[in-house]
């Protein structure tokens, strides 16, 4: 090796410190997964059968999705509060208009993904084409979205073929369906993506749209593909949730856009942008649905959800905030 | 340019017409536009029974959206009003009637302001979580505490008669929800245009790195404005319950978007350092009347989301800073 080449290889080597650092996120939520299913079994054994691990990734599988697609919109510095919005319009097209015939159904998935991909490109045309603030944007396309789910299905109703949610929602053997589901959407979009150049510049214009701009990547169209990729993942979610209730919910997603950042965060992926993995906001994910669905089981008052939910939101995010003022100084934090 | 938002130095003519002053003239002309729209829709709108319904509600919204002005003219946001409204209004009213005595009512709603608003101030400064985020948290957890609290139950409930008075009743020909509005609004306008706090809630919005060198106190402004705003949302829980005269779970549920859009409509854009309650003003009554015409034109409930989250992205669009 020449001394140029050593050097280089010495500039690669990322510090282990650092790269544990890097890893934190994901580590501690698989920690905190295998704590909280060993907690759950010692209560209730059954969990450990392949009926009780399907429940468990059942009530776990939407939160992953959503929190996928939210965190590939957090890697290009934006944010997406339209997730739950997005997750209830879907939902309701697919229960209203999913009828019982196989060509039906695959039509109405199909649409509902396309659906997904518009209302994502609605949301990245405001954000990278409009100029308007992701948090503004999408606050404000939520409501659009929720209130167009509202006008096609006021109460809930409507109908899912018993087919279409066993394909989703039951085991094959000791596999459960719905994390086949899952590691479906994730092979077929974001390993492509990702392994694209398309993820790469995701993860230079969230690092630093300026320099990203000044290296002559297109940044509006990449910021447009990840709110397009969220809207997809969205459609999947709401496609799950669909098959897991056999109906649709005008309320359904509401949950999803907090949630869905918490679990992102939660996994590592910084709110700032640039930073993260895929396999934290799914790890996340888990550790969060399956506590809230601990505490149902546990004899937890229906009442005390809400407020426990809000705490772990709470601390999760005052974590992410300790992190970042262990950064730097206070100027630091202005410096955009 | 942002600069335009420092008050005018004295040697300019009162009258002249700056930006700032062309956003919230283009905000009263909105109202009128819109009133003349409800007038078209219905001829109701021109009774003062109407104007006066019309006023009470704009009232609790334009007394929401003073905090929520402060929270915007710092660049931040404050979603945590609709479960301080509810809180505020059972804890306050279930209080007193176990205490049996009126005063403890507005005790504890100052108390949960307070509290609400240093709990916001916490997360946003000190933990830097964005306010949307931090906030919307905060509300989900009030919710949790108000649940937990009445336990499902509708509870017991003492109404102060001055809440009553103040929501109900009338002073000369105006309701008193209207004049305490008033008071209020002068006072905001006065914090924000004449006080040291004003000039250092525009610093903030304007630049908080050059607000930090120049030896503001981030952080007490930052309480400052957090509590200011949960104190308003408490009070209005109050009026609210006096209003109704019950306190209920969800009651707040209807305050979370209109004094956004209010303090959006009124000129103040959502990246703070902008506009004033002056213009809030008109923005309060174009949201009040908005809903009004809504509502007498029949229109579902999805239909409405739908128009206030366009109106809201077209008012953003309009008054968006471009700088990208």
């Amino acid at each position: 090796m020449t001394p140029a080449e050593s050097r280089l290889a010495a500039l690669r080597r990322v510090p282990v410190a650092r790269r544990l650092a890097d890893r934190a996120g994901p580590l501690s939520c698989a920690v905190g997964l295998a704590v909280v299913v060993g907690l759950y079994a010692l209560r209730q054994p059954l969990i450990l059968s392949p009926f009780g691990l399907a429940s468990l990734a059942n009530v776990s599988v939407a939160l992953a999705l959503a929190a996928v697609g939210q965190s590939i919109v957090l890697l290009a510095a934006g944010l997406d509060l339209s997730i739950g919005g997005q997750i209830t319009l879907i939902n309701c097209v697919a229960a209203t208009t999913m009828g019982a015939s196989g060509l039906s159904v695959a039509t109405v998935v199909v649409a509902c993904l396309l659906i997904g991909l518009c209302t994502g490109a609605v949301n990245g045309l405001i954000v990278a084409y409009g100029r308007v603030e992701p948090l503004i944007a999408t606050f404000c396309t939520a409501f659009i979205f929720t209130g167009a789910a509202l006008v096609i299905l006021p109460r809930p109703g409507g109908a899912i073929p018993d087919g279409f949610a066993a394909a989703l929602t039951e085991s094959w053997g000791p596999l459960p369906l719905s994390l086949v589901l899952l590691a479906g959407a994730v092979l077929l979009v974001w390993i492509p993506v990702f392994g694209s150049p398309l993820g790469r510049y995701i993860v230079a214009v969230g690092d630093d749209a300026e320099s990203a701009r000044l290296s002559g990547l297109p940044v509006r169209r990449v910021e447009l593909a990840s709110y397009m990729l969220a809207g997809l993942f969205a459609a999947v979610a709401a496609l799950f949730l669909a098959a897991e209730t056999t109906s649709g919910d005008p309320g359904v997603g509401q949950i999803y856009t907090m949630n869905s950042i918490a679990a992102a965060v939660l996994g590592g992926v910084s709110l700032s942008g640039g930073r993260g993995t895929l396999i934290g906001p799914i790890l996340g994910s888990f550790v969060l649905a399956i506590v809230m669905n601990a505490l149902g089981v546990f004899n937890v008052s229906a009442f005390w959800q809400n407020f426990i939910e809000g705490l772990i939101l709470m601390v999760v995010l005052g974590l992410g905030g300790l992190r970042l003022l262990a950064a730097g100084n206070w100027l630091a934090l202005f410096r955009q | 340019m942002k600069s335009a938002s420092a008050p005018t130095p004295s040697f300019r003519l009162p009258l002249q017409i700056t930006p700032e002053r062309r956003r919230v003239l283009f905000s009263y002309v909105i109202l009128l536009a819109v009133y003349a729209g409800c007038v078209a829709v219905s001829r109701d709108f021109l009774s003062w029974s109407t104007v006066r319904l019309q006023l009470v509600q704009a009232a609790f919204i334009g007394v929401i959206a003073i905090g929520e002005t402060f929270a915007i003219l710092i660049g931040q946001i404050d979603l945590s009003a609709p479960w301080t409204i509810t809180l505020s209004a059972i804890l306050a009213t279930n209080l007193a009637a176990q205490f049996n005595a009126q005063w403890i009512a507005f005790a504890v709603a100052i108390g949960v302001g307070v509290g609400v608003g240093l709990l916001n101030a916490i997360g946003v400064f000190a933990l830097r979580v964005h306010s949307l985020i931090w906030t919307l948290s905060v509300n989900l957890l009030l919710q949790g505490v108000a649940l937990i609290y009445s336990n499902a139950v509708a509870p017991t409930t003492r109404i102060p008669p001055v809440a009553g008075f103040l929501a109900l009743g009338n002073i000369g020909p105006a309701p008193a929800a209207f004049a305490l509005w008033a008071v209020c609004a002068a006072v905001a306008i006065g914090a924000l245009r004449l006080s040291p706090f004003g000039r250092l809630v525009y610093a903030i919005g304007n630049r908080p790195a050059a607000a930090l060198l120049s030896g503001v106190r981030l952080g007490r402004v930052y309480t400052a404005v957090f509590v200011a705003s949960g104190l308003c949302s408490a009070l209005v829980g109050l009026l609210l319950a006096g209003y109704a005269s019950q306190a209920y779970l969800g009651m707040g549920n209807d305050y979370l978007l209109p004094p956004i859009a209010a303090v959006v409509i009124g000129g103040a854009p959502l990246t703070g350092g902008v506009g004033g309650y002056v213009g809030s003003v008109a923005g309060v009554l174009v949201v009040v009347l908005l809903q009004a015409m809504l509502v007498s034109l029949d229109v579902s409930e999805g239909a409405r989301q739908m128009i206030f989250g366009a109106l809201l992205l077209a008012l953003a669009f309009a008054f968006i800073k471009r700088s990208r």
